[in-house]
């Protein structure tokens, strides 16, 4: 397990998509224990920021650092440490609520038992669908999985991307409470994209993102 | 190069050793080695730059090499194909001269048609990826660099293969009495000339490609 | 594969593998488009190769008078020796994996479950639990296929060990090479077109040392060290493919 204080450090970063530079460069900080929210117009490049701090995209120029005490994660090894959550995010629509978790655990070296994915699934509003295959879930329902498994993988970042897409009033309620709870531990960072103006207050700070010209 | 030309028809006696005519048919030789040659150092060369391309993913600072290595590699492959169907066909004028069929089925005959094919996909993966360009140099890279173990297995086993039978006149040229020294002085020039052609044409596509991607 | 143990990479490949054998379970579109490809061309084949089947019973009629049971019964198979036996059954699993192998990655793009896997899993693990599983799959069509294709044509298994060898090593090349560039493919948005195109030129080379292998096999009275130089070289053009795709594929995966 990592240990030291947790801290997220952006520096200059920018991403091109071809010639055409997403969003001009940005620098901000994280420490643990701080939500921080990124805002942006569409196309301001909100989700590439996030997946370039998730390590799933390499940034054009700039550097996105996730530092544990003074040891620096790569790509690899941060994408433990992350809770994301994101509209392009798809969980296995042949497989049920139970085998997508219990796949996703496996593959970090653990074996949930039944008593912690009902706990997971009875939190997110889910109980008793556990054994439906994914594709009979509403689109809200898929979201609220999502946060299942957040719940379960109990990491200390969490990278939230549009966090209440597709959600009802309780949903959002719901969503709420994990960030409330997941701030109020000192080791843990929370970055939310969004343009919801009720999200916006969510955090400590809000980062705009400009297009250039 | 003029040399070369003038040399394979004036200069050079005919070699000994080929059956039927008196050797009239060894000066395709000039050509055809040379050009094959260059078929499969083409990949050589194309598949070094898409190392170049590969590596420089993991230094973020090196994104506008990645895009010259790209280029270089794609013209490297491209008149790799073009040199592939010249030794193809200089090959098979060669076969139908000397032994009356222009397609014996030789295991280098068959080695240069799977590489040609080899060029021919990866040529195809890059214009079937001409949609997604910040994709398509690390793909194209990576299909060329797949094909290091059949290009491999092409250039060194396939050949050697007891289960084929080969009728290239590797060993009759080989044997020093069999060609004269004015053959040789048309030879080896002939390799220098056709290194520094190839390098010359790359040198070109490459500078086409940057004018091209720039406008 | 840095700062990850040999164990849990393991853990990961195997869970990849389980996960791949449970969705395949559940819609079997990967190996019933692979085992419905080889049994439609197989009957194609026989089809198409009736008239050699003829030719060789006309052949034979005239000395019709003194032939045992056996050797009638023979004269319903085509007139091909073992090693074109082996090169066509060969070419009919190499089609039909280019049909079916694809699918495990296709898979993953349509449905736009890339992002989650790459997020829970390394890369070569993703590679590696695919390779398995396309692994499988073929050696169960291959299981199915070949002794029909045995029964319909008349090849003999000869060498136990050599047949399986071969086959073993046939079905290990053909499954690295389509599993490195179906997922080439997938990226690439392509069709089917693409992944056979891309794949074949690079099996070819795969099929001469199958043959040459075969061949060797067939002879009266193989060597031992011929046999065993011709069916490594089989093997180590597999091994070479898996090493360097192991390389290439986060290359592919990561964005």
């Amino acid at each position: 397990m990592m240990s030291g204080e947790v801290n997220l450090k952006v520096c200059d970063l920018s991403h091109s998509f071809e010639e055409r530079q997403v969003f001009a460069p940005v620098s901000f900080a994280l420490k643990g224990g701080e939500a921080g929210v990124v805002s942006g117009a569409n196309g301001a490049g909100k989700s590439t920021l996030l997946r370039i701090i998730a390590g799933l995209l390499l940034p054009k120029s700039g550097t996105a650092e996730i530092l544990f005490g003074e040891q620096s994660l790569n790509a690899e090894e941060r994408r433990s440490q992350i809770g994301y959550v994101a509209p392009d995010l798809n969980f296995y629509r042949e497989l049920t609520a139970a085998e997508n978790l219990q796949f996703f655990a496996e593959m970090q070296g653990r074996i949930l038992t039944k008593a912690e994915m009902i706990e997971a699934l009875t939190h997110v509003g889910l109980r008793g669908r556990g054994r439906d295959p994914l594709r009979t879930y509403s689109s809200g329902m898929r979201q609220r999985l999502k946060y299942a498994w957040v719940l379960l993988q109990k990491a200390p970042i969490l990278l939230l991307d549009e966090p209440t897409s597709n959600l009802d009033a309780e949903g959002t309620e719901i969503v709420k409470e994990i960030i409330a709870e997941h701030r109020s531990r000192p080791e843990t960072l929370t970055l939310i994209a969004t343009n919801e103006s009720d999200e916006l207050g969510w955090g400590d700070f809000t980062v705009m993102l400009r297009q250039t010209l | 190069m003029i040399y070369v030309c003038y040399g394979a028809f004036f200069i050079a006696q005919p070699a000994k050793g080929f059956n039927g005519g008196a050797g009239e048919t060894a000066r395709i030789v000039f050509f055809h080695v040379p050009v094959a040659v260059l078929s499969y150092i083409a990949y050589c060369v194309g598949a070094w730059h898409a190392i170049s391309v590969l590596r420089a993913r993991s230094k973020p600072g090196l994104a506008g090499r990645n895009s010259d290595a790209d280029r270089k590699s794609a013209a490297a492959m491209e008149l790799g194909f073009v040199y592939c169907i010249l030794a193809t066909i200089t090959g098979s004028l060669f076969s139908g001269a000397q032994w009356n069929s222009y397609w014996n089925w030789d295991p280098r005959q068959i080695s240069i048609v799977i590489m040609l094919l080899v060029y021919a996909a990866y040529l195809l993966l890059r214009s079937a990826l001409s949609d997604r360009t910040d994709r398509r140099a690390e793909l194209s890279a990576v299909y060329c660099l797949l094909a290091l173990v059949p290009a491999t297995f092409l250039i060194w086993i396939v050949p050697r293969l007891p289960w084929l039978m080969s009728l290239h006149p590797t060993e009759v040229l080989a044997q020093p009495k069999n060609t004269s020294l004015d053959y040789k002085m048309v030879l080896y020039p002939s390799f220098i000339a056709f290194f520094m052609l190839f390098g010359w044409m790359l040198q070109l596509r490459v500078r086409m490609m940057r004018l091209l991607s720039r406008g | 594969m840095s700062g990850i143990s040999g164990k849990a990479w393991r853990q990961a490949t195997f869970t990849v593998f389980k996960k791949e054998m449970r969705t395949e379970l559940r819609s079997r579109v990967s190996i019933s488009g692979i085992a419905l490809f080889a049994f439609s061309a197989l009957i194609l084949l026989t089809l198409a190769t009736a008239t050699l089947r003829e030719a060789q019973t006309i052949a034979f009629s005239k000395m019709l008078d003194g032939m045992t049971v056996e050797a009638i019964a023979k004269l319903r198979y085509p007139a091909w020796d073992w090693v074109s036996k082996m090169g066509l059954l060969w070419i009919l699993l190499f089609f039909a994996a280019f049909t079916g192998l694809a699918h495990t990655f296709v898979q993953e793009e349509e449905a736009g479950t890339t992002l989650v896997l790459r997020m829970v899993s390394p890369p070569t693990a993703v590679y590696a639990g695919k390779l398995l599983f396309n692994f499988m799959l073929l050696l169960a069509v291959m299981v199915g296929v070949t002794p029909v294709y045995m029964a319909l044509t008349g090849m003999v298994i000869g060498s136990p060990f050599v047949l399986l060898s071969v086959m073993l090593g046939g079905c290990l090349g053909l499954s690295a090479t389509a599993t490195i560039v179906a997922a080439l493919a997938a990226k690439a948005k392509g069709s089917g077109t693409l992944f056979s195109a891309l794949g074949l030129p690079l099996v070819t080379v795969f099929l001469l040392l199958l043959l040459n292998a075969a061949s060797t096999a067939n002879t009266i009275d193989p060597s031992a060290l011929r046999l065993l130089r011709d069916v490594g070289g089989l093997y180590s053009f597999a091994i070479g493919v898996i090493a360097l795709s192991g390389m290439l594929f986060p290359y592919i995966w990561e964005e």
